[in-house]
């Protein structure tokens, strides 16, 4: 299904994943939105004496991805009821494309307030898993 | 959270929501700030603080978002380390993050996962 912010969702429904490609420019404006100059990602020579033997990107950096995919499916919601629970498999370079993708796992309710649980993921090009976890959110309203 | 610090980040990762009507309040122009934004600014503080070396990796994220974040917001981001320990022949350390409000309300929590080189 295509959701926006007030779809009503369901088990195994799934989110509308978010494309993105990891350039080097943007993990350099990454570190220096971030503060986070680690030269595994901002430095050619120390990542290419480190064991991936280039540059990677921040895993924050890939997981935003995760949290704009969230957005446009929840909305405020998202803001202000969200919880993520990552896990960073594998590493992204500079140059791979990126999916993130969802999928309604469970949708519970207590005491009136409906949450959805999703299972999330980011996969480089290879279809390699970047980054695996759980997104769950509280539904304003009871809707869900 | 002033308009600078957020666009760099929104540039940076190309959060294609932050221009949608999602991150505006309805009845107003407040603009809200990115979720993943407010958890970039605290792992900065975790950095910044616990001097973690280059070569450090991050294995796993827990965040909980606890309220919207407007932009202009002034938040005060404390890491405690909560797990310090020696694991195939790495060292893992445990962050606890807090983020407040300038009201002193909670509006992010989380747990960094990281391995420093040993």
């Amino acid at each position: 299904m295509t959701e926006k912010p007030g779809t009503i969702f369901g088990e195994g429904d799934t989110l509308t994943p978010v494309v993105c490609e990891v350039t080097q420019g943007r993990v350099d404006r990454y570190a220096k939105a971030s503060g986070d100059f680690n030269p595994i990602h901002v430095d050619e020579k120390f990542a290419a004496g480190s064991h991936f033997g280039k540059r990677v990107a921040h895993g924050m950096l890939v997981a935003a991805q995760i949290s704009e995919m969230m957005t446009q499916s929840f909305g405020h919601d998202w803001l202000r009821n969200g919880r993520l629970k990552l896990r960073f498999k594998a590493p992204v370079y500079p140059g791979d494309v990126v999916t993130s993708r969802g999928v309604v796992k469970s949708v519970n309710e207590v005491g009136g307030l409906k949450t959805v649980v999703c299972n999330v993921e980011v996969v480089r090009q290879t279809e390699e898993f970047a980054i695996t976890g759980e997104a769950s959110v509280v539904i304003s309203g009871g809707r869900a | 959270m002033d308009i600078e610090t957020v666009s760099r980040y929104v540039d940076a990762v190309g959060d294609e929501t932050f221009d949608s009507p999602v991150m505006r309040r309805e009845d107003s122009k407040q603009v809200y700030v990115p979720a993943m934004a407010v958890a970039a600014i605290s792992v900065r503080g975790v950095v910044n603080d616990l001097q973690i070396p280059g070569g450090t990796l991050h294995l796993g994220q827990e965040l909980q978002f606890l309220d919207i974040v407007p932009l202009g917001e002034t938040l005060v981001c404390m890491a405690t380390l909560a797990q310090n320990s020696v694991r195939g022949g790495q060292r893992i350390l445990v962050v606890s993050l807090d983020v407040e409000n300038g009201l002193g309300r909670t509006v992010m929590t989380g747990k960094s996962t990281i391995a420093v080189p040993a």
